[in-house]
């Protein structure tokens, strides 16, 4: 049935953003983690969690309504511009350690609910500092650059041939939950090695290794089946009953765990559907 | 000069076996280590089993919801056992220099998951499958903030 198949990501004409469907997107993405510097108790939302790169630290901003140092004055526009390019409402590029790269596949729908949703956070007053990287005012330019040889903007188009399940799954795992983000070995510019996405890396976000989620039978989540995957991402505990670390759980108890059993099943079936990568560098 | 010769080579025969006492001690010390090693991951690893028994349960929907609240009873008893069996300082394994270097901080995230599972039997007792499952994912927290700050990240 590829017409239903395609019916979840056709917005629906006319229909008014909603905070409620808009806070469902918010958990489907790990509910926005980074922005909230919970090792520092900061406020939800509020930003300044510093995020290590290569390149130096880089501070995630303030996404709460706030006027004047959050999103308060941003247009539906804005929004959805800085999500899906990468580029903020005065023209700067936002490092790629926020994750446009992948948000750009989200539907518009999605886009204006998630920010229906954030502007009905709490507004904090909290200026973040801005990115703590040596190659000074260099750096925005060579994002542009960067943008160039890595970033491939455009909406998640569906599958035709394939299941209503797989391609919910598949767009949940890359327009939404961002999982290769963390999950991919980058290159030494920091770009996502396409030839091993989703095969993990020790260099994952804030110092932590990510783990292969391939189905890869030896260093793969290839001995899970789809039930396993489910109760992982509602609960953070592997089939061997240890717990996820750090960033994860924190994205799962945020996020993954209020999502429903059908997407998590979907996501599930999508992950599973990647092709086996034996060992990542 | 023969006195001298012999108390030379009584030194040295001295010698020889003070430094095979200090190999055979530090062997010793090693065998010792090791053993706390192997207790301690003996009882984290019989806390990883039960809370893999419990996710077995509930994610399979096993007719064995009666186990749950008993699974979760012997997490707690051996959660009462970490702070001893980490007492003895040996950095190998998965284990950080943070157990020791903040042993408040590790012996209060112990307790934190000994409570936590306690919570949880009481949960499960009573059949509440939400409140249970709430239960599960607060234990499962403590297990991943206590691993966060003092377990080696794996790959």
């Amino acid at each position: 049935m590829p017409g239903l198949a395609l019916a979840g990501f056709v917005a629906a004409a006319g229909a008014e953003p909603s905070a409620e469907r808009g806070e469902y997107v918010f958990r489907a993405t790990g509910g926005c983690s980074c922005h909230t510097n919970a090792a520092a108790g900061g406020a939800l939302m509020a930003g300044g969690r510093p995020i290590a790169t290569p390149f130096g630290a880089v501070y995630s901003t303030n996404i709460t309504p706030d006027v004047e140092t959050g999103i308060g004055a941003w247009s539906d526009r804005d929004f959805t511009v800085a999500m899906t390019e990468g580029v903020g409402p005065d023209g700067t590029h936002f490092f790629p350690a926020f994750p446009y790269t992948s948000f750009t596949r989200m539907t518009e729908e999605d886009l204006l609910d998630l920010k229906a949703y954030l502007f009905t956070l709490p507004p904090v007053s909290n200026a973040t500092p801005p990115p703590d990287i040596p190659l000074h005012r260099g750096w925005r330019a060579g994002v542009a650059a960067w943008n160039f040889l890595y970033f491939s903007p455009g909406t998640f188009a569906p599958e035709p041939d394939s299941s209503e399940a797989w391609n919910r799954g598949n767009y949940l795992a890359t327009a939404l939950g961002h999982c290769a983000e963390c999950h991919t070995p980058r290159d030494f510019l920091g770009g996502m090695r396409r030839d091993l996405a989703y095969a993990g890396t020790s260099a994952g976000p804030e110092g932590e290794a990510a783990p292969n989620i391939t189905p890869n039978d030896d260093t793969g989540v290839g001995g899970w089946n789809s039930v396993d995957m489910v109760w992982f991402l509602q609960t953070g505990l592997k089939p061997d009953g240890d717990s996820a670390s750090g960033t994860m759980m924190e994205l799962i108890e945020n996020g993954y765990q209020y999502m429903t059993e059908e997407d998590l099943a979907a996501l599930a079936l999508y992950l599973q559907s990647l092709a086996p990568i034996g060992s990542s560098p | 000069m023969r006195r001298i010769g012999s108390a030379l080579s009584a030194l040295s025969v001295a010698a020889a076996m003070t430094a095979a006492c200090a190999e055979e001690s530090t062997s010793a010390a090693e065998a010792a280590a090791g053993a706390h090693y192997e207790y301690r991951e003996k009882v984290m690893e019989s806390i990883g089993a039960n809370m893999g028994a419990i996710g077995d349960i509930m994610k399979n929907k096993l007719p064995h919801q009666a186990n749950i609240a008993v699974h979760a009873r012997t997490i707690q008893l051996a959660a009462g056992l970490i702070e001893s069996a980490f007492q003895e300082k040996v950095v190998t394994g998965e284990s950080l220099p943070a157990v020791w270097e903040k042993w408040d901080e590790f012996a209060a995230a112990a307790k934190a998951t000994e409570e936590a599972s306690g919570n949880l039997a009481a949960a499960a007792a009573t059949g509440d499958m939400a409140a249970t499952g709430q239960a599960v994912r607060a234990l499962g927290k403590t297990c991943g903030s206590c691993h966060k700050v003092f377990r080696e990240k794996k790959e």
